[in-house]
């Protein structure tokens, strides 16, 4: 209860205080409240004299709106003006474009009086440029103005009679330059010849005056090609050009009319125009092809080509049905220079066709505007070179070219193989330096023809004499094998009796076959690394002579140099059967009674015995001694990489044979460790001989022989499985059980139970 | 790089005018060249197929029909995995001419090459061999016989896409031409033809 009146009496205290606050508040608001009002009754005078102020303004703003509804409307007729001053505008300018118009045709129907009268007098003064130009000048004018103007004119005789003129005028002009110009082609005379040229086209002759001109350019050309025909069937059969004439006389011809086109483009670019370069191009090419014609023809006629090739099939015709018949047959010397002629001819004639495409197409691009006409152009030049005589008869080159080449190629290597002579002291013979010699001329003389198809069909028939004729020659000198001079007496007369009847060896060749067969494989390794060395410098030249090889182009000379990759595959299995052959002859016969002696030998021994047997010829000694013996005998004949494959042959038929006599073998813990010794030094022998490590091909064996030199049994399990000394196998566990069996000391029930 | 497994090379030959060029690029490009020129030479295209999902690289020769280019033309022959040999079916010359090309196939191509008869422009209605003629010829010389028109289309996917799985299906055989950048060449005389499905 204390505490509920002790609230209350705090409470009347507070509301005491509170209300004497808002009392104070209510003052102040009071107060603030007053002088407001003060203040407003002392604006009010204030404020008064402002609204009499302003309702004087009312008066002068109803003027300003008048005013201002005045100017709307002033604008409004500007704007009304403003339209009839543009319309007006256009109609004058359509005047003026009239009174141009008029100008054009009052200027037209002055020089067309100016013209016509001056065009006879010129006609008369002989003055055929003036006259000419008068042409020209008509014919500048807007026919069809023209015909307007004398619709509209009242006095329109006079016109028409002017019109008649010149155009009487321009006929007559036409034909008497086309006369004179006649005339001075027949009188020789240049000056007039030139002088008439530039005159056509002002009387609208573009084509004729080309067409005249050319077919007089022609004659020049003819005239100069003729005589060099001439001197080149002249030429003397000493004369040190005699060879290559004609491509001389092809040579002198194209650059003749190169050099004819390049004199007188500036010519016909100044009073023709650009653009027309084609039409000219093509009147000459006429010559050209006429000529390019007589000079195949004479050259074929002279140097035989159509007896050659004849001879050339007949005798590949002879040859692949095999019969013996001696036939004619050129000497590939001599189709040697006739083949350079012909490349070089060809060349010549794409040379050419480059030189006038280039030309004219660059005319064009300056002359022609409108890319449609461009290319109808274009496809017309295209359509000139492929169907001129100058492409058949390039085509023609090309084709005698590609058969005297592909049998000059064959002919050669054949010869090649047929003269192959062995030097002392070189690891291989004449044939595989004489026939890449061979190949890489022919292919270098294919990209100086500088035909892309021509390339690669050389190449193509590379490939083909090569897999094919070289590598065959090869592989038949493998084939006739190696014989073994070492073999024991039954067996030398069983291979040589069998040889013998085979007819494949005389007695007393041995020796001969013998290099004959390392040379063939020496050969072989040798043209793998020319082939690599031929692949790299074509494709260098190629790139050289072809520099612009479009990506359709490149994928075919690749295709093609693909081909040659194909050789080597072929070589690499010469190389493999011929090793082989060496395996069978070479090898096996001397290895296997060498590691058969190793059965002679106990390897149940006592200490006694190891002692023996050690100081005296162990087994492996003995081996090395004979294998130094056959190694030796082939080290510095066969090149390092024949000599390489050989003894990893070598190797394996000595580890297999190893392995086999190990297996038929009993040992005790001192036998597996004179097996393990022997082992050790046949392989440290082999390895030290190569460039390779013989580790790995005596995996097997040095397993074997670690496993025969265990103390106990239980020794295989520190190399197997999980064992810190595990080695990966190369025995299954059957053979390592079988190996252990070998041991006659080891216990076949403990063998038995062993968990591998 | 490309990502085919197999590459085979193609090569067509025949008369000219036959339609080599125009099998070609409606194969190649699935148009018929309007005033399509004689071929120069050798002509060169490539095809990337599908033959069961495996990429099949098809190298394309298109061999010039006339006389003048065989020079050319025949050193394609050795390589080729298919030859295909067409006539015109409203041109007898150009099926007369047959056992030449054979003779010149069997001179320069390899002996186990996939040879493919074809006789092309059946759209034509001035058929001069009947189907029939064609066929036996194919059935005589051992080779496959279909025929084809360029300009409508007919056959001209089925006789590529043909070509590729039985190549394709000879190389699985041998499994010879594993695609190896170093050496593309595929060895056909290491290939076998043993196959001997006939096209139709
Ligand atoms: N009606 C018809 N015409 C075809 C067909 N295929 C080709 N032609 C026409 O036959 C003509 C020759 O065709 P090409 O493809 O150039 O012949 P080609 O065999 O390549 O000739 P060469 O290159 O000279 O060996 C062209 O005018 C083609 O339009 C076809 O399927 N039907
Ligand atoms: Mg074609």
């Amino acid at each position: 209860m204390s505490e509920a009146a002790l609230a209350d009496s705090t409470s009347y205290a507070d509301i005491e205080r509170q209300c004497q606050e808002e009392l104070k508040k209510l003052k102040v608001d009071e107060d603030t409240l007053l002088a407001d009002l003060n203040a407003m009754l002392n604006q009010r005078t204030y404020i008064e004299d402002k609204i009499k102020g302003l309702s004087r303004l009312i008066p002068t703003l109803k003027v300003m709106k008048h005013e201002a509804e005045e100017l709307v409307s002033t604008i409004n007729g500007i704007s009304e003006s403003s339209e009839k001053i543009s319309s007006k505008i256009r109609q004058l300018d359509s005047a003026r474009g009239h009174v141009d118009e008029c100008l054009v045709r009052v200027n037209d129907l002055i020089d067309l009086e100016i013209c016509s009268q001056g065009v006879q007098q010129a006609i008369l003064d002989l003055d055929y440029e003036k006259g000419a130009a008068h042409v020209h000048r008509f014919l500048s004018m807007d026919q069809s103005l023209l015909k307007k103007t004398a619709n509209d004119m009242n006095n329109m005789s006079n016109m028409l009679k002017s019109v008649r003129t010149l155009q009487e005028a321009a006929a007559q002009l036409r034909a008497i330059v086309a006369h004179k110009f006649n005339e001075a082609v027949e009188s020789e005379d240049l000056g007039s010849v030139e002088r008439f040229f530039k005159v056509f086209p002002l009387l609208g002759m573009h084509e004729e005056g080309i067409k005249n001109f050319c077919t007089f350019l022609r004659t020049k050309v003819a005239l100069t090609a003729d005589k060099n025909l001439k001197s080149a069937i002249s030429t003397s059969l000493t004369d040190k050009r005699y060879a290559i004439v004609y491509a001389d006389t092809l040579t002198l011809l194209f650059e003749g009319l190169a050099r004819v086109i390049d004199t007188h483009q500036p010519l016909l670019e100044t009073y023709y125009g650009p653009g027309r370069l084609l039409s000219a191009v093509s009147i000459l090419q006429q010559e050209c092809d006429k000529q390019v014609k007589r000079v195949v023809q004479e050259w074929s006629k002279t140097r035989q080509i159509q007896k050659k090739i004849q001879q050339i099939s007949e005798h590949s015709r002879i040859t692949s049905s095999a019969s013996g018949s001696k036939l004619e047959k050129s000497d590939p010397k001599d189709l040697d220079i006739l083949i350079g002629e012909i490349s070089l001819m060809h060349f010549r004639c794409e040379l050419y066709i480059k030189f006038i495409e280039r030309k004219a197409l660059a005319d064009m691009e300056i002359g022609i505007s409108e890319a449609e006409q461009k290319n109808k152009l274009s496809k017309v030049l295209e359509q000139l070179i492929l169907n001129s005589e100058l492409s058949q008869s390039k085509h023609e080159l090309l084709s005698h070219y590609l058969r005297l080449e592909q049998y000059f190629m064959e002919e050669s290597v054949a010869k090649a193989v047929n003269i192959d002579t062995v030097e002392l002291s070189f690891q291989t013979s004449s044939m595989v330096d004489d026939t890449f010699f061979i190949v890489r001329k022919c292919i270098r003389r294919s990209i100086s023809t500088g035909s892309l198809d021509g390339i690669c069909v050389t190449i193509n028939n590379a490939c083909r004499v090569l897999e094919n004729d070289y590598c065959d020659v090869l592989k038949a000198r493998l084939k006739q094998g190696y014989p073994s001079g070492y073999l024991d007496l039954t067996q030398a007369y069983n291979v040589l009796q069998n040889s013998i009847q085979q007819g494949r060896l005389q007695p007393g060749d041995t020796e001969q076959s013998r290099t004959a067969f390392i040379v063939a494989l020496n050969n072989a390794d040798s043209s793998t690394e020319y082939i690599t060395a031929l692949v790299d410098s074509i494709i260098k030249e190629i790139e050289g002579a072809c520099p612009n090889m479009n990506s359709k182009e490149r994928g075919k000379l690749e295709s093609c140099l693909s081909g040659i990759s194909a050789v080597s595959a072929r070589l690499a299995e010469v190389i493999e059967y011929g090793i082989q052959q060496l395996k069978s002859t070479a090898i096996k016969p001397r290895i296997n009674p060498w590691m058969d002696t190793f059965l002679n030998f106990s390897h149940q021994l006592t200490e006694d015995e190891l002692s023996a047997y050690e100081a005296g010829e162990s087994f492996v000694q003995t081996l090395i001694m004979n294998l130094e013996t056959l190694l030796s005998s082939f080290r510095d004949i066969l090149t390092s990489n024949n000599y390489d494959h050989f003894i990893k042959v070598l190797t394996l038929e000595v580890t297999q044979r190893f392995e086999k006599v190990v297996m038929k073998t009993q040992f005790n813990r001192l036998g597996g460790l004179v097996l393990d010794k022997e082992v050790r030094s046949l392989a440290g022998y082999i390895t030290s001989g190569t460039y390779w490590s013989a580790r790995d091909q005596f995996a097997r064996l040095t397993q074997i022989a670690t496993i025969l030199n265990f103390d106990q049994i239980e020794e295989i399990n520190d190399y197997w499985g999980n064992a810190d000394d595990a080695i990966t196998w190369r025995l299954t566990p059957t053979e390592v059980k079988t190996v252990l069996n070998l041991r006659s000391d080891f216990r076949s029930e403990d063998i038995k139970r062993l968990r591998l | 790089m490309d990502d085919y497994k197999f590459l085979f090379k193609v090569v067509l030959v025949g008369n000219a005018g036959v339609g080599k060029t125009c099998l070609v690029r409606r194969f190649t490009q699935g148009l018929f060249p309007p005033g399509q020129g004689a071929t120069i030479g050798v002509d060169f295209m490539i095809k990337t197929v599908e033959v069961g999902n495996e990429k099949v690289k098809l190298q394309i020769w298109d061999t010039a029909g006339q006389e003048r280019f065989r020079s050319i033309t025949q050193s394609y022959y050795r390589s080729a995995h298919a030859l295909i040999l067409v006539y015109d079916i409203s041109c007898q010359p150009t099926f007369d001419c047959l056992p030449d090309w054979l003779r010149e196939i069997e001179e320069y191509a390899s002996s186990k090459v996939l040879r493919v008869l074809v006789g092309n422009k059946i759209d034509r209605d001035d058929r001069e061999i009947p189907t029939q003629v064609g066929e036996e010829f194919a059935e005589r010389h051992n080779m496959y016989f279909l025929e084809t028109s360029a300009k409508e289309s007919d056959n001209v996917e089925r006789l590529f896409m043909q070509i590729a799985e039985d190549l394709m299906k000879q190389a699985r055989m041998t499994n010879v031409p594993r695609y190896d950048p170093n050496n593309y060449n595929v060895d056909p005389a290491s290939q076998d033809s043993g196959c001997c499905s006939r096209l139709n």
